[in-house]
C-alpha cells in the first residue's frame, strides 16, 4: 500500500529583514534590502500511511506549523516533494480541501453568531456532503459524544472545550481522509482534555481516518500516537514508535522542589547529596531530574526530606522540551 | 447543485445579519444624521450660488442623487479589506485558504448574506421613501432595469477594487491607513460624495478613464436620467463591462502571484 502522505527532502525558507534597534534604525528598515534566509523546516522526509495518528511534536517555532502549512497546500516548499493523497497541494490546494480536514487549537472556523447545527449545514453544502452520507456521520457522532445539547447553541456561547469538540467534528464531517490537529487540546481541563483523546481517537477508527496531531502535551501522545516525529530548529530529530522513545525515556521524573532559604544554595548542597542526577533551579523550584531505574522518586524525596524544610512538591513527566534536550545530549540509536 | 454550494453562504450570510438586531438600528440613525448634513451643507452651497440650477443639477436633483449614492454605498460596501486584512493578522485566512472553494469566492458569497439584507433593510426603504417624498422626481420606467444592470456590475467591480486593496494587506500587514486611503478615493472619484457634475473640467476628464465613476456614478446617472438615449445606455453599460473584466483579470492575478509569497502569521 502506498503512504497517503508523501514528504520528501522538503525545506522552507522564509525572508525575514533584519530589523535595527530604535527610532533610527526602524526608519533605516523602511528603505532595508538587508534580508536573512531562516530555514524553518529543513530537509524532511516521511511517509505517512492510511489510518495512521502520528503524533508530530517539537518546541514552539520548530517548524511544525510551517510542515502543516506545507501538506495542507497553504505554503509551498522551497525545495522538494510532497504528496498528498496523490495530489501536489500547493497546486491543487481547493482539490486538497476537499481531502483534508483542520482544527487549529487557537482559532475556529465554525460561524461564530450562529448555532452549530447551521455551520454544520453550510459545511454541508460547501464540501458538497451528499444527504446520507450526512446522516451517518450525525449518528456516529450522537454515539460518540452528547452533541444534541451544542446543535443549538450559538458558538460564541460555547465554552473554550465544547467549541474545540465543536471544531473537530466540523473537520471530520465530510470524511476527509487525512485530518490535522495544530494543538488540540490547548487551555482545556483535565476532563476534556481526555473527552478529546477519546473522541480522536473512536473517529481515526471508526473512519481510518489519517490524524496528524501537533501538541505539547505528552499526555495527548500517551493517549493517542503510536508513531512520533520530532522536529527542532527544523531539522527531524527522531521518527519511529512511542514505545522506542519510551524505553529511553520513560523512566525519567522531574521532581519539583520548593525550600526554605536561598534556593540557589540549597540546590548546589543537593547537587551535592545526589550527584548521579542533574538539579537545576528556577526562581520558586529546584528540579532534580530523577532516573527512576537508579533510585525512586519517593527515596530521593525521603533522603531530604531528613535535612530541608520542604514546603511544597511536585511531580512532573518528562516534557516534549526534555525530550528533546535530552536527544541533543545523549541521541537516539 | 454547484450553485447550492454559494448559495448557502448566502443564507449564512442573512442569519448572521439578522442576530444583530440592534446594528440595524445604530446604522439607520447614523445615515439619518449624515444626510441631515448633508442636506444643509448643499442647501447652503445653493443659496451661496444664487441660482436654482448649478452645473446642471437643482437643488432636489444634487440631494435626490446624494442620498441615493449614501444608501447605495450602505449595500455596497462590503468591508472586503478589512476582513482580508483582519484575517490575515489573525491568521485565520489559514482557515479560510482551506475551504475547497477559491477564497475570492468565498469571500464574496459569505459576504452576499450581509448584502442582501442590506437591499432590503437600507436601500429599498430609502429608494421608496425618496420616490414618495419627492412626488414622483425618479422616473419609473426601463430606466429600473437598467439600473439593476448597472449596480450588478457596479457591485463587482467595487469588489475587485476592494481585493486588490485587501491583497495589498499581504505585503503590509496593517489595515487602517489603506483601508481609509481606498475609501477617500473611491468615494470621492466615483461621485459618491460629490457629484461628478460638480468636478471641475480637468478631473471630470481624468475620472472618465478611471474605473470609479462606473461604481456610483453610473448606476445612479442611469436612474436619474428619465428617457437616456440608446447610445448613453450603451456607453454606460459597455464601459462597467469593460472594467468588471479587467477589474476581475487584475485582482485575480494580483491575487495569484502575491499568495505565493504570504508567510502567514503564527509559523
Amino acid at each position: 500500500m502506498s503512504a497517503i502522505i508523501e514528504i520528501k527532502n522538503v525545506s522552507k525558507e522564509f525572508k525575514v529583514l533584519n530589523r535595527r534597534e530604535g527610532l533610527k534604525g526602524s526608519l533605516k528598515d523602511l528603505f532595508s534590502r538587508d534580508y536573512k534566509i531562516v530555514k524553518a523546516v529543513d530537509n524532511i522526509s516521511m511517509d505517512i500511511q492510511q489510518g495512521e495518528i502520528v503524533g508530530y511534536l517539537g518546541p514552539n517555532g520548530a517548524g511544525k506549523s510551517t510542515t502543516i502549512k506545507m501538506m495542507t497546500g497553504v505554503l509551498e516548499p522551497t525545495s522538494g516533494e510532497i504528496l498528498v493523497s496523490g495530489n501536489v497541494p500547493y497546486q491543487n490546494r481547493t482539490k486538497n480541501a476537499q481531502e483534508i480536514g483542520v482544527v487549529f487549537g487557537q482559532r475556529s472556523q465554525l460561524w461564530w453568531a450562529l448555532p452549530l447545527v447551521e455551520s454544520f449545514k453550510i459545511l454541508k453544502d460547501i464540501y458538497q456532503i451528499p444527504d446520507e452520507k450526512y446522516e451517518i456521520i450525525l449518528k456516529l457522532y450522537r454515539s460518540l459524544v452528547d452533541i444534541d445539547p451544542l446543535l443549538h447553541k450559538p458558538v460564541r456561547q460555547m465554552s473554550l472545550g465544547q467549541r474545540t469538540l465543536s471544531d473537530i467534528l466540523a473537520a471530520f464531517l465530510h470524511d476527509p481522509k487525512i485530518v490535522f490537529l495544530d494543538e488540540p487540546t490547548i487551555g482545556l481541563d483535565v476532563a476534556m482534555k481526555s473527552r478529546i483523546r477519546t473522541l480522536i481517537h473512536a473517529l481515526n477508527k471508526e473512519r481510518n481516518t489519517t490524524v496528524i496531531l501537533t501538541t505539547h502535551d505528552m499526555g495527548d501522545v500517551d493517549a493517542l500516537c503510536r508513531r512520533i516525529v520530532i522536529i527542532d530548529k527544523g531539522k527531524m530529530l527522531y521518527d519511529n514508535d512511542i514505545e522506542h522513545l519510551k524505553s529511553f525515556f520513560g523512566s525519567y521524573r522531574t521532581l519539583k522542589l520548593r525550600i526554605d532559604g536561598d534556593l540557589k544554595e540549597k540546590a548546589k548542597l543537593i547537587q551535592k547529596e545526589l550527584p548521579e542526577f542533574s538539579v537545576s533551579v528556577d526562581e520558586e523550584w529546584i528540579s532534580i531530574l530523577v532516573d527512576e531505574d537508579k533510585a525512586k522518586v519517593i527515596d530521593v524525596l525521603g533522603k531530604l526530606q531528613h535535612s530541608y524544610n520542604i514546603r511544597d512538591m511536585q511531580l512532573e513527566e518528562i516534557s516534549t522540551e526534555e525530550v528533546i534536550k535530552k536527544i541533543y545530549e545523549e541521541g537516539v540509536k | 447543485m454547484k450553485l447550492k454550494k454559494y448559495l448557502t453562504l448566502t443564507r449564512a450570510g442573512i442569519i448572521e445579519a439578522l442576530q444583530f438586531r440592534l446594528s440595524f438600528v445604530v446604522m439607520v440613525i447614523g445615515n439619518l444624521l449624515y444626510l441631515i448634513v448633508v442636506y444643509f451643507l448643499w442647501k447652503a452651497i445653493y443659496a451661496s450660488a444664487g441660482t436654482d440650477v448649478v452645473n446642471g443639477m437643482t437643488f432636489t436633483d444634487t440631494l435626490i442623487y446624494l442620498v441615493l449614492a449614501t444608501a447605495l454605498f450602505n449595500f455596497m460596501e462590503m468591508y472586503t479589506v478589512w476582513e482580508i486584512g483582519r484575517n490575515i493578522q489573525s491568521g485565520k485566512i489559514v482557515l479560510d485558504l482551506l475551504k475547497p472553494m477559491e477564497y475570492r469566492k468565498y469571500l464574496f458569497w459569505s459576504y452576499s448574506g450581509a448584502f442582501v439584507t442590506q437591499f432590503f433593510l437600507t436601500f429599498l426603504p430609502t429608494f421608496i421613501a425618496v420616490a414618495v417624498v419627492t412626488h414622483g422626481a425618479i422616473p419609473m420606467g426601463i430606466n429600473l432595469l437598467y439600473f439593476v444592470v448597472s449596480v450588478v456590475m457596479a457591485v463587482s467591480i467595487n469588489y475587485s477594487i476592494d481585493y486588490i486593496v485587501g491583497t495589498i494587506c499581504l505585503y503590509t500587514e496593517s489595515i487602517w491607513g489603506i483601508n481609509i486611503m481606498k475609501q477617500v478615493i473611491v468615494l470621492l472619484l466615483s461621485g459618491a460624495t460629490i457629484p461628478i457634475a460638480f468636478f471641475p473640467e480637468t478631473l471630470r476628464n481624468v475620472v472618465r478613464f478611471l474605473p470609479f465613476q462606473s461604481i456610483y456614478n453610473a448606476p445612479l446617472s442611469l436612474l436619474l436620467n428619465g428617457s437616456p438615449g440608446t447610445e448613453t445606455v450603451l456607453t454606460t453599460l459597455g464601459t462597467q463591462l469593460i472594467w468588471c473584466i479587467v477589474m476581475l483579470a487584475i485582482s485575480k492575478a494580483f491575487w495569484k502571484a502575491s499568495l505565493r509569497q504570504i508567510t502567514v502569521n503564527g509559523g
